[in-house]
């Protein structure tokens, strides 16, 4: 057990090294740089000596695998640098937003978790009957519809027959609870419920397996209560690659909201994400992708953890 | 005749009575919270080194400048003291002696001397090692600052600018405190510390910035609000609906006709629409190196091949532009007289006489129908994209065959400075308007003049009429350049001037618009009438 702990944490680092170069070198393959676009803007007239300059300060004037040994060594010391365009710790930056996107991710997880085992297993056992067929309906429409979408129809709706729009800023949970779920249900419902269809397909599938298995068989034919079949021996085998799908989706919500958060105007992670990559901010793409990989790779590693867990044959294999 | 008396007495009441409302209306009420949009986030705090109008929307209520431009003209061309009291000028133009205001206070409670202001504008004049200062070549003709006591500051110039009040009436030069910026130079960049109308509340970023009314303001009775508060929302449509739905009440940047209609038909009376011509304007640069726009008839042809007036009417439903307009603003004091206007290339109203010249002169310049060419444009919504397409179409009534490339918006500033291409949209938006800070980029050697042209000419006429000092010599100056600029060499083509828009809560009131959207931000005049 320990030793597959081990390796699959020692995997990580060359992920997030190969991460970190990947990364490195594509952004600065797109054309223009910080200091171009902070001085282009309306005016587009600022002197090539001071675009000359500011390049130097920052550091964009050195070769690049000086650029990428100092900022590689930075990361080693979890010292992502400071944003190019704010000139504030990354740190900073990022830990502001963390809060909101984190939340988020966590009550788009409760909604659809809410929604998809209950739905998945219905329609399991009422295979092709109308509640399979409802069911289906429902979770290939949260397929076909993406979040943002269903997050402006919301905002219409909540504008024109409400007359009300959910608060523009971000109030955290602990200082008023009711502004801080007023402004966030509704983006975890719309994330919530496309995540859950994927959810609900897989429980689905997974519980329609696992039903025809032998065992379930010799359960049902020594007389044990259905629902103790589905709860003890069915589900607890069926959830393994829905629980996989539902910690990759969660992964992918911290970073991964960007038009929705643009739609409910969100101070989160992902839309930090679509001005660092406007602002062409370097070190601060650099760090949101590290971050976000290596939430991914923690995730994953702990997906690792409670396979092994809850599958005696990976920990004994 | 008492009869009659008594009857006129009555009127005289029942008018007043009618009128004592509005009355009470129109007068400044104190108290609540300006909640507003800005589409844009400061990069730093320090209005000397940035020139978005992320910062000076959020962050100028906190400053005071030497001279500022008058919160109540629309043109908004007219400086008025906001620090300075008042002001004389030397006989021969070249000393400006402003009188300081006194018992004004920093936010920290220290009172503010001339001192401040010296030390301020040689930040902005002759910055530390390591500081910027992105306005220090837009006042070459100051020689130096002074400050000879605590009420009087002291400008000398090196020769006569015309223009020299309204620069320093700009809306980036935040008078500083002078120990905070001898101890610190970078201070500014992440701190407020100033004597404007509201002093710092927070900021949070990505999220809003607060700003709380100063008690001690030093105008007495003003500012109006109890504190604003500025949200950063930089997607349109939650600007729209931020609006929309009353949780902001305005955005001081401008929204699009649509947008304006929208907003308009949902909030009825609840809502006022102020416009303006804007101070920003797409027009055309063609590569001076690459044939065949190095000849200026090929040059003029493209301007005479657009039929501006027709296209105003059609763009000004659905994009930000309107006003057919010259280098300067229409309806400011330097704007071309539209029987002048007229007269230029591409400006005059019969469209098939102007074409019928265009083809004449692509034939004589030995452009062959049918020629093709890219133009690049720049991938934003508004108003490039329907101006380009308006551009390819009007240019193939002459015969052209263009094709239109959108270029990514942050790859497009580095395209045009490495002269990657043959016509391309160029653009331009002032924080005033005023030759001396419109034009210079359209000399052979200013940084931006993308299209590479060396006009010797232009360059003499514009340092000529900066120096101008009788306003009608500068005008004439001013056609010249203009003829030369858009007509005889056609180095650019001016496309139509952008139009601003501003819907706004019926509620908020003593904004008034003008042709910058960087300008009346310091919102001491703003109030609320519910």
């Amino acid at each position: 057990m320990w030793k597959y702990l081990l390796k699959r944490f020692l995997l990580m680092i060359p992920t997030l090294l190969g991460v970190a170069i990947v990364t490195f070198t594509l952004i600065r393959v797109i054309p223009g740089d910080v200091v171009e676009l902070r001085y282009s803007g309306d005016r587009g007239a600022v002197s090539q000596d001071i675009i000359d300059k500011e390049r130097a300060r920052i550091g964009l004037n050195q070769p690049l695998w000086r650029q990428f040994t100092s900022w590689i060594l930075g990361v080693v010391r979890l010292d992502f640098g400071t944003s190019m365009w704010t000139g504030a710790p990354i740190w900073e930056e990022v830990r502001l937003r963390f809060a909101l996107s984190m939340q988020v991710a966590i009550m788009a997880t409760i909604v659809s978790v809410l929604l998809a085992i209950p739905l998945g297993v219905l329609a399991a056992l009422k295979q092709d009957t109308w509640i399979d067929y409802a069911v289906r309906l429902f979770s290939i429409a949260g397929l076909a519809t993406p979040s943002f979408w269903l997050g402006i129809v919301a905002i219409l709706v909540m504008l024109i027959v409400f007359k009300w729009l959910p608060p523009m800023v971000y109030t955290p949970f602990w200082v008023n609870p009711w502004q801080n779920l007023a402004q966030l249900i509704w983006p975890a419902l719309a994330v919530g419920y496309r995540y859950s269809a994927v959810a609900t397909r897989m429980t689905r599938s997974a519980m329609l397996e696992v039903l025809r298995e032998d065992y379930i068989r010799t359960a049902r034919a020594k007389g044990l209560m259905q629902k103790l079949i589905l709860s003890r021996h069915a589900l607890k085998n069926a959830i393994l690659p829905v629980m996989t799908v539902i910690a990759i989706e969660f992964a992918f919500l911290i970073g991964g909201l960007v038009v929705t958060e643009q739609v409910f105007n969100l101070n989160g992670l992902g839309l930090l994400f679509v001005q660092a990559v406007a602002h062409r901010d370097y070190t601060l793409i650099q760090a949101l992708v590290m971050l976000v990989s290596g939430f991914f790779i923690v995730v994953n590693f702990f997906m690792d953890v409670v396979y092994a867990y809850v599958d005696p044959r990976i920990r004994y294999r | 005749m008492r009869r009659w008396s008594t009857v006129l007495i009555i009127l005289t009441l029942a008018v007043l009575a009618s009128v004592w409302p509005l009355a009470a209306q129109d007068k400044p009420r104190n108290g609540g919270e300006l909640i507003f949009v800005v589409p844009s986030e400061p990069p730093s705090y320090d209005g000397h080194q940035e020139e978005t109008f992320g910062v000076t929307h959020p962050i100028a209520p906190h400053y005071n400048t030497l001279l500022r431009v008058d919160p109540t003209d629309k043109t908004g061309t007219k400086p008025v003291g906001d620090l300075a009291e008042s002001w004389t000028v030397s006989k021969d133009q070249l000393t400006y002696t402003f009188k300081i205001r006194k018992g004004v206070k920093f936010h920290d409670g220290s009172e503010l001397t001339s001192k401040d202001i010296k030390a301020s504008y040689e930040k902005i004049l002759h910055p530390p090692a390591g500081v910027k200062s992105l306005r220090k070549e837009a006042y070459g003709s100051i020689a130096s600052v002074d400050a000879p006591d605590p009420t009087t500051f002291v400008i000398k110039l090196r020769y006569p600018e015309s223009s020299i009040l309204l620069n320093l009436a700009s809306p980036w030069n935040f008078i500083y405190k002078a120990d905070i910026i001898a101890k610190d130079p970078h201070w500014y960049e992440k701190n407020i510390m100033g004597t404007g109308p509201f002093k710092f509340g927070e900021h949070v970023k990505g999220s809003h910035w607060v700003g709380k009314k100063n008690p001690d303001y030093w105008d007495k009775g003003k500012p109006y609000l109890d504190s604003y508060r500025a949200i950063f929302i930089s997607n349109s449509s939650a600007q729209v609906a931020a609006i929309r739905g009353e949780r902001a009440m305005i955005q001081f940047r401008g929204f699009s006709p649509p947008e304006r209609d929208q907003l308009v038909q949902a909030l009825g009376p609840k809502i006022s629409v102020q416009e303006s011509p804007w101070d920003c304007l797409n027009f055309v640069s063609m590569h001076h190196e690459k044939k065949p726009f190095d000849d200026k008839r090929v040059r003029r042809a493209l301007s005479l091949a657009l039929d501006r007036y027709e296209g105003s009417k059609a763009l000004s439903k659905i994009t930000l532009v309107k006003d057919v307009g010259g280098i300067q603003v229409p309806g400011t004091p330097w704007a071309t007289p539209p029987a002048e206007l007229e007269k230029l290339a591409g400006f005059g109203h019969d469209t098939a006489k102007n074409r019928a010249e265009a083809k004449r002169l692509l034939k004589e310049a030995g452009v062959p129908d049918g020629f093709a060419f890219t133009f690049k444009n720049r991938g934003i919504p508004h108003p490039y994209e329907p101006l380009g397409i308006w551009l390819i179409d009007q240019w193939r009534q002459i015969g052209l065959n263009v094709k239109m490339e959108m270029i990514e918006a942050s790859a497009y500033h580095p395209m045009l400075k490495r002269g990657d291409f043959e016509v391309a949209m160029d653009f331009q938006c002032g924080f005033i308007v005023e030759p001396d800070l419109d034009l210079p980029r359209f000399l052979s050697t200013s940084d931006a003049n993308y299209g590479r042209h060396k006009d010797t000419l232009i360059d003499d006429l514009f340092s000529r009429q900066g120096r101008a000092t009788d306003p009608e010599e500068r005008k004439k100056l001013l056609r010249q350049i203009e003829k030369r600029l858009l007509d005889d060499e056609a180095h650019v083509i001016y496309t139509l001037q952008w139009h601003r828009i501003i819907p706004h809560l019926a509620k908020v009131k003593g904004w008034t618009i003008t042709p910058s959207h960087y300008l009346n931000n310091q919102l001491d005049t703003v109030w609320l009438s519910e």
